[in-house]
């Protein structure tokens, strides 16, 4: 479900998916700056992706983006 | 993706009413639960307002907020340099700094992103840029000086985003500005409507005609003239291109307002991710369709620094979504900014605004530039006198001109008189950021 109830499609679904294991990779700090800093970045755009869709609408201040 | 729709993201804006009511109430409860437990300056004030977020129950209860201002922002960062109490990470998570423009002459305030926030702020001018027709085949340029203002840097990063090519043109002259537009092909060009304007003049000067240019929109910020009709025609005649206006402030930090392709004489409010209330300032009572009053600003876009009903002085007049024909249903302000609560000057008892003169003084083609200056005769009696420097070429035409400038102004301005004088050529300031155009001479004893 979207945040007004509404069922996802199957791309919503996937960017969820996608979202969610950015979020997970963020939180690592046994990674190299490289794959750290680009990770962040790349949520950064799936944070915007997912609140345009009306998908996730929170805050990431503890993963660093 | 489909490259034909008019929409950056057609999901929201075109989205029912109620529903749009829905999300909006849903991401202010978000962000005041954010506010509350992240920003000192906000839990403080919502203690202060016997205020829970927990009270929004709909969209009526957003009255419950108390209103922010721009000078307890201030006084906040005053008191707790450089930031103040407001921000909810320490300096460290962030990835840019801004401050305003000052404009109105006071402290400037400074400002922090997150890499999350500063994607949104971009993302605020995709919608914007997109719904006026730029994509990834255009070329853009940005006359911008890439400061600590924020001005264009969104749109910047936006038209990287979109895939457009960027031209950021930095410190340039403004001659070589005109010659990397034509040189390098550009489609669309960013400015204030001042300088946009100057750029035109000087492609004139240099022999260069615009019109033939490939630049076919031109997308202009920063001043409320993109809104008004006299400035846009010109802007449009003289670019030989689409003019579009947008508005935003350093404060939330991108646009909160841009003008669709099917250009309804007014720009869009982004309301998936802004709560725009109008009331009149004095009273703050809501102002309906149709009225004038002053914007307030809830934004749920910046997490660093939490935006809930902040006073903006922006006067605006909000007309119903479906008074345009491109299909949003975002509602729309007739006429952009049409000024400020603190740009009105009261001259012998008749109210008078920059952006009201502006609107006569453009309807002049001969007229170049000129300047507002407010003086006093005698130490008792305010005068207004408008400056103004005719084209080359059309001097002849002066001894005409300034009683009927005189006698229009005075019509919209309750018969109050105004001094109209002509000044050489080349000798009014110039500008490429916000325009200044009025200077107060008055002294207060």
């Amino acid at each position: 479900m979207d945040l007004l109830g509404h069922e996802t499609t199957d791309v919503e679904r996937e960017l969820l998916r996608v979202y969610g294991d950015l979020k997970k990779l963020a939180g690592r700090d046994d990674v190299p700056p490289c794959v750290q800093r680009n990770v962040r970045k790349a949520l950064a755009c799936l944070w915007q992706v997912t609140n345009d869709l009306d998908l996730t609408f929170e805050q990431l201040r503890d993963l660093g983006v | 993706m489909n490259m034909d729709s008019p929409y950056w993201n057609p999901k929201n804006e075109k989205m029912p009413r109620e529903e749009l009511k829905a999300l909006q109430l849903l991401k202010l409860r978000r962000m005041c639960e954010w506010a509350e437990a992240e920003s000192d300056f906000h839990r403080r004030r919502f203690a202060q307002a016997k205020f829970k977020p927990e009270q929004l129950r709909s969209l009526d209860d957003l009255r419950r907020i108390p209103i922010m201002t721009r000078a307890e922002w201030m006084d906040c960062q005053a008191e707790k340099p450089l930031f103040g109490d407001l921000v909810t990470a320490p300096r460290e998570n962030a990835i840019r700094y801004h401050l305003t423009s000052g404009t109105s002459g006071r402290q400037p305030l400074r400002v922090l992103d997150s890499m999350k926030d500063w994607e949104w702020i971009a993302e605020m001018w995709c919608y914007g840029f997109w719904g006026f027709g730029v994509r990834p085949q255009d070329t853009v340029f940005f006359a911008f000086s890439y400061g600590s203002f924020i001005g264009f840097w969104g749109a910047h990063y936006c038209c990287e985003k979109l895939g457009a090519l960027v031209l950021p043109s930095g410190n340039m002259t403004t001659e070589n500005r005109v010659k990397q537009i034509v040189e390098m092909e550009a489609t669309t060009v960013c400015a204030t409507p001042t300088y946009a304007l100057r750029m035109a003049h000087t492609a004139r000067e240099m022999g260069i005609d615009l019109p033939s240019s490939r630049v076919n929109k031109l997308i202009v910020s920063g001043e409320p003239a993109g809104s008004i009709p006299a400035v846009k025609r010109m802007l449009e005649q003289q670019w030989g291109a689409k003019c579009g206006d947008t508005a935003g402030m350093t404060e939330i930090g991108t646009i909160m307002i841009f003008e669709c392709s099917h250009q309804p004489g007014g720009t869009h409010i982004l309301e998936d991710n802004f709560i725009e209330e109008v009331v009149d300032p004095r009273t703050m009572e809501v102002k309906g369709y149709g009225e004038e009053g002053e914007r307030i600003v809830t934004s749920f876009g910046r997490g660093f620094i939490p935006l809930l009903r902040y006073r903006t002085g922006d006067l605006v007049m909000r007309m119903p979504w479906n008074k345009c024909s491109c299909g949003r249903t975002f509602d729309w302000y007739e006429g952009g900014i049409r000024g400020r609560t603190d740009d009105m000057k009261a001259i012998r008892g008749t109210n008078v605004y920059p952006r009201a003169v502006e609107s006569i003084v453009r309807e002049c083609p001969e007229i170049d530039e000129f300047q507002i200056v407010l003086w006093r005769k005698d130490n008792v009696q305010d005068e207004i006198t408008v400056k103004i420097e005719v084209k080359p070429g059309f001097e002849e035409r002066t001894a005409e001109l300034l009683p009927r400038l005189g006698k229009d102004l005075a019509a919209a301005h309750e018969g109050l008189r105004f001094n109209v004088e002509c000044v050489a050529h080349g000798t009014l300031p110039r500008y490429e950021l916000k325009a200044k155009r009025l200077k107060d001479e008055r002294e207060y004893k």
